[in-house]
């Protein structure tokens, strides 16, 4: 189509007589008359019509296949998100990984089974010095809101009042040592590569 | 005296005889209906600084902790940092046995052992120095300041006049009204310690309570004795360069506490106070 226009154009500029201005219908007033805007202008009827019926036909089948294709997976329950900390990588089932160490003597087992007997005792204890302060930490706010009561019942009552801004309470747990002052930690950016996976 | 308030409350006085029992051993009769209160009223602040470093283990919890160790390394598998020692090792000794093999490896080349590794990273962590646990105020048990005993909570104590005596007590004011004991508590915190401390009150119950009668002499039927309800709040200010308002102050921990209250007064604190 455009090659058409091309070559009329070439033989236009030529002075062909044979080619009569009439056939051409730029005579209407809107269009313009430059070569350029003629090979744009021209109707070129054949293309469009394949581009409504048969593209549109096929776009159509293609929408249908996928809305089928995500009708189907979503059917389908949904799949796990997989916990990385239960699944061992496949490289650390490797036989030469093994530890080769000398087997424990009866000896070793002897002490280990005392130590651990000592350890229950020694948690045990600790367990029950801990209840026992927590209770007498109870008992003796009890004993302070009784008394309170007794002096006045307003200020008992504001006492036993929920303290909204005591939750959330954050706090940096004890380090080993204590903070050195001026110290200038190392630069360095941290790179998160944990996997999200989403259903 | 005694007979017209018992006359005038005595319905209520069957549920306050218990507690008032306790206290001195003769059944004064209350009524907080109307009646004048005669117990004067404090708020106390006991003021914590919390642990800045762990405490050390005792014997059983250090044996354990090796033992977990040890029981650890057996369960485990080689890491890719040891195989590749192990590797390594390998091929030194099988160098070192058989003849030098000088077409295996090229002579310019320097490969990085995973030994040479380990110990570049022994040296960066030997040149690391750390602060001590132990600091000067511990050496020079100057318990005034504030960077003592790292490991457990350090509680303030102020000198007060109380009656005609000095007494060593934890920061009290006394309670007016229009104001909750939670806010004298406060207030006995700013007297002692300025406006700009930082400090988390836990909650708005008292604590504890220490209840004592005024001697004989000053004793009235309007002022019998105090009540002191004790506060809790932790210190979240690292240091206090613009508070101390007076020169007499402490900071102890549980155990020195003995050395400066009175005995009473002691064990009432000592029951609110967690010994860790």
């Amino acid at each position: 189509m455009l090659a058409a226009a091309a070559a009329a154009a070439a033989r236009a500029s030529r002075g062909l007589s044979s080619w009569l201005p009439q056939t051409v219908p730029l005579r209407g007033s809107h269009w313009q008359t430059s070569l350029l805007a003629l090979r744009a202008s021209l109707p070129t009827r054949a293309q469009p019509k394949k581009k409504k019926k048969v593209d549109l036909k096929r776009e159509q089948a293609q929408k249908d296949r996928m809305k089928k294709k995500i009708k189907k997976l979503e059917k389908l329950a949904p799949e796990m998100i997989p916990i990385e900390d239960f699944i061992p990588p496949v490289k650390y089932s490797d036989n030469n990984r093994v530890r080769s160490l000398p087997p424990l003597s009866f000896e070793e087992t002897e002490r280990r089974v005392l130590l651990m007997k000592k350890w229950c005792v020694f948690k045990q204890k600790q367990d029950k010095a801990e209840k026992k302060a927590i209770q007498t930490l109870v008992e003796a706010q009890q004993e302070a809101l009784k008394e309170l009561r007794l002096e006045s019942e307003e200020l008992y009552q504001a006492a036993i009042r929920r303290d909204e801004g005591l939750f959330p309470f954050e706090r940096d747990g004890p380090n080993y040592t204590p903070p050195l002052p001026g110290y200038d930690p190392p630069e360095g950016k941290c790179i998160d590569i944990t996997k999200v996976y989403t259903q | 005296m005694v007979a017209r308030t018992a006359g005038h409350c005595g319905p209520r006085g069957g549920v306050m005889a218990a507690p008032m029992k306790r206290a001195a051993g003769w059944g004064r009769w209350f009524c907080t209906a109307a009646a004048p209160r005669p117990w004067r009223l404090f708020g106390a602040m006991c003021l914590l600084r919390l642990p800045r470093i762990t405490q050390p283990l005792e014997k059983e919890e250090e044996e354990m902790a090796a033992l977990m160790e040890q029981i650890e390394l057996e369960k485990s598998h080689y890491s890719d940092h040891e195989v590749r020692k192990l590797e390594e090792e390998e091929q030194l000794r099988r160098r070192k046995e058989s003849a030098y093999d000088d077409d295996d490896e090229a002579p310019g080349k320097t490969v990085i052992m995973a030994q040479d590794l380990e110990d570049k990273w022994e040296q960066k962590l030997l040149g690391f120095e750390a602060a001590p646990r132990i600091t000067d105020a511990d050496k020079n048990n100057n318990r005034t300041s504030l960077n003592r005993k790292l490991d457990s909570n350090l509680m303030l104590l102020v000198k007060q006049k109380i009656g005609n005596q000095e007494l060593w007590l934890l920061p009290q004011v006394e309670w007016q009204p229009g104001e909750t004991l939670r806010s004298t508590a406060e207030r006995a915190m700013a007297t002692f310690l300025g406006d700009h401390i930082q400090a988390k009150i836990l909650g708005n119950a008292p604590y504890g309570i220490y209840k004592y009668k005024f001697p004989r002499a000053i004793r009235t039927e309007d002022n019998v004795g105090a009540k002191v309800f004790f506060f809790k709040a932790f210190l979240q200010s690292s240091d206090l360069s613009q508070a101390e308002l007076k020169e007499d102050y402490l900071w102890v921990t549980k155990d020195e506490l003995g050395d400066y209250l009175k005995s009473e007064y002691l064990k009432k604190v000592n029951r609110f106070l967690l010994d860790l």
